[in-house]
């Protein structure tokens, strides 16, 4: 293997990563206020996946299709919230998570019906990948990339320099302190659980520019969300991006080596290697059992 | 209609046997085990593999299935046992992915993707519908047997022991009792029971291929356990004879609505199971016969 091949792995992973890094992010947010794995992540990727699609077909606009993609994501993460997930908000892990694997069925059971289980794809030109002494860039990756990085950024000014994302933070550190501190939780949940719908709708549609849509999507997507944000340590926003990419770095840079399919369980054994030495994750501290 | 029936009761009598090993570990241990399938699979596989392979006949290949599956639910304890309810659940999931994969790439041994074909019957001398019923009636004592089996278990001394686990498990060990020998026990157990469902699907269908051990498979069987009721062994009987009727009944449904397409009609399942699970976990937690209070 050339450098440059390295390097052509290298960079492949890194858009895989980013694209994994959005649910990722979606999922250990979720998990800091709700405090459950959310399994219906992967399915609102998908249900924003189609919302861009239409609104793509509809308009014509690359920019409309992903507000488009995150409008649908929020509404269904909302309705999600209020119609299954608010109700139980206090029942245990396996109550909320068993919940979330039944909206997720919902969810793909709906575009199931209402699109069908053909594949479908962007009309988008092709683009030729530029080549820089045996370095290979597509263009189209590079935007993608950059939208990827944006929304990244614009979560993370809310969650750090905004209000709103410091009550967020103070009640997924301590949900009581919180509450006497007067914030008012219902409020955040309800931010919350929009900014990570629209997230996780940008995510499907950009993936769905990527590669193509199908109802089934958002469950392939989910695993390797749910590993990333793992590996980063649940409730870690910094840790789901940092682990969402070194995944797809590591998966990319293995292939040569394992095949296209120990590929992807190499991402599972990574977290079961972490859990093992750091039960934690990487980017959490030690902490007590809640 | 004959045929029908007892492949209905097969597919029942298997998913029973996958419910209680679910049961023992979840309802009566606490252990969130997402990764069943794994194990089923591990089974099937063991057994079609160990009676071609190997050329035993197909009735000693079934304590090998339960015995891999359940050594292979050995390490997924040691790894698991040290961690939270949310995170075993990953953890599960993921090793049963693992395990998919491993099966999808080992091609030598399990011919990948294009799956084993023309795994041997029970009695392979028998007609087809003989040997059937044959299969029906040995899954059928088997399933009696693991009954008894859970009983002795569960209302045993040790049958206190995880039950007490899954409530407090720090009240168990200020009694001096460690949990994580009792959670790997229950772990391996369980493991053998799926392992057990395993291999009489494989000599049931004949056929096997990767794509049958897919999650959704351990999503129904918890569906099965949250509709019948946790930690009670009627619970899990009603709840794959539930399940059954459930799948079954989509299915009819289709021959009277015109123009549905399999794959839409699958679709439409898989909404209905998702809302079933919804309202259950909402309304009804601890299921139709479940006495567990709801937490």
């Amino acid at each position: 293997m050339t450098f440059a091949d390295f390097l052509n792995l290298a960079l492949n992973g890194l858009v895989e990563g980013l694209l994994i890094a959005l649910p990722a992010l979606a999922v250990t947010l979720v998990h800091g206020l709700a405090r459950f794995p959310n399994a219906a992540t992967g399915d609102v990727v998908a249900a924003g996946g189609f919302g861009g699609y239409f609104t793509f077909n509809v308009t014509g606009s690359l920019l409309l299709a992903g507000l488009g993609g995150a409008l649908v994501g929020a509404l269904v993460s909302l309705a999600a919230y209020y119609l299954a997930f608010k109700a139980i908000m206090r029942r245990s892990v396996i109550t909320l998570l068993l919940t979330s694997i039944g909206v997720g069925f919902f969810i793909r059971s709906v575009l199931g019906m209402s699109f069908g289980h053909e594949l479908k794809m962007f009309s988008l030109p092709l683009t030729r990948a530029i080549n820089f002494h045996g370095v290979l860039i597509n263009p189209t990756d590079v935007q993608l990339a950059g939208v990827i990085v944006a929304v990244l950024a614009a979560v993370f000014v809310m969650l750090y320099v905004a209000p709103v994302g410091r009550m967020m933070r103070a009640l997924a550190d301590d949900p009581d302190l919180g509450r006497v501190s007067g914030i008012r939780k219902e409020r955040v949940m309800v931010v919350m659980w929009s900014v990570t719908g629209a997230v996780c709708g940008i995510a499907g549609t950009v993936l769905g520019m990527r590669t193509t849509l199908a109802p089934e999507m958002g469950w392939t997507m989910l695993l390797p969300a749910f590993a990333a944000a793992v590996i980063g340590g649940l409730g870690n926003p910094v840790g789901a991006v940092a682990g969402a990419i070194l995944l797809g770095v590591v998966q990319e840079l293995s292939t040569p080596y394992v095949g296209f399919v120990y590929k992807i369980a190499l991402g599972y054994v990574v977290m079961l290697l972490v859990l093992l030495v750091r039960p934690q994750g990487l980017f959490n501290r030690p902490q007590g059992v809640r | 209609m004959v045929s029908y029936l007892a492949t209905i009761l097969i597919i029942m009598v298997i998913y029973i046997l996958l419910a209680f090993s679910l049961d023992l570990q979840y309802g009566f241990t606490g252990l969130i085990n997402f990764g069943l399938v794994g194990f089923f699979g591990v089974g099937a596989y063991t057994s079609a593999l160990v009676t071609m392979n190997l050329g035993l006949p197909a009735w000693l290949s079934f304590p090998a299935a339960m015995l891999v599956a359940g050594l292979l639910s050995w390490p997924l304890g040691r790894i698991a046992l040290r961690l939270r309810d949310d995170y075993l659940a990953i953890v599960t999931l993921g090793f049963s992915e693992i395990i998919r994969l491993v099966i999808v790439k080992e091609d030598w041994l399990t011919h990948g993707v294009q799956g084993i074909s023309g795994i041997p019957r029970l009695w392979p001398n028998w007609s087809s519908s003989a040997s059937e019923l044959f299969l029906l009636c040995a899954l059928i004592t088997a399933a009696a047997l693991t009954t008894l089996v859970m009983r002795r278990i569960t209302q045993s001394p040790y049958g206190r022991t995880i039950q007490a686990i899954r409530d407090d498990e720090v009240a168990v060990i200020a009694l001096g009792k460690d949990p994580s020998i009792f959670k790997t026990q229950v772990l391996v157990i369980g493991g053998a029971i799926a392992g057990l469902a395993g291999a009489f699907y494989a000599h049931y269908i004949t056929y096997i291929v990767p794509d049958q051990f897919v999650p959704i498979t351990t999503f129904y069987i918890w569906m099965a356990i949250i509709m019948g009721g946790v930690a009670r062994l009627l619970g899990s009987i009603s709840g794959a004879v539930l399940l059954v009727f459930l799948l079954e009944g989509t299915r009819f449904l289709r021959g009277y609505i015109p123009g549905v397409t399999d794959a839409g009609m699958a679709s439409f399942q898989l909404g209905v199971i998702g809302v079933l699970l919804i309202l259950f976990m909402r309304w009804r937690p601890q299921g139709l016969f479940g006495k567990r209070s709801a937490t």
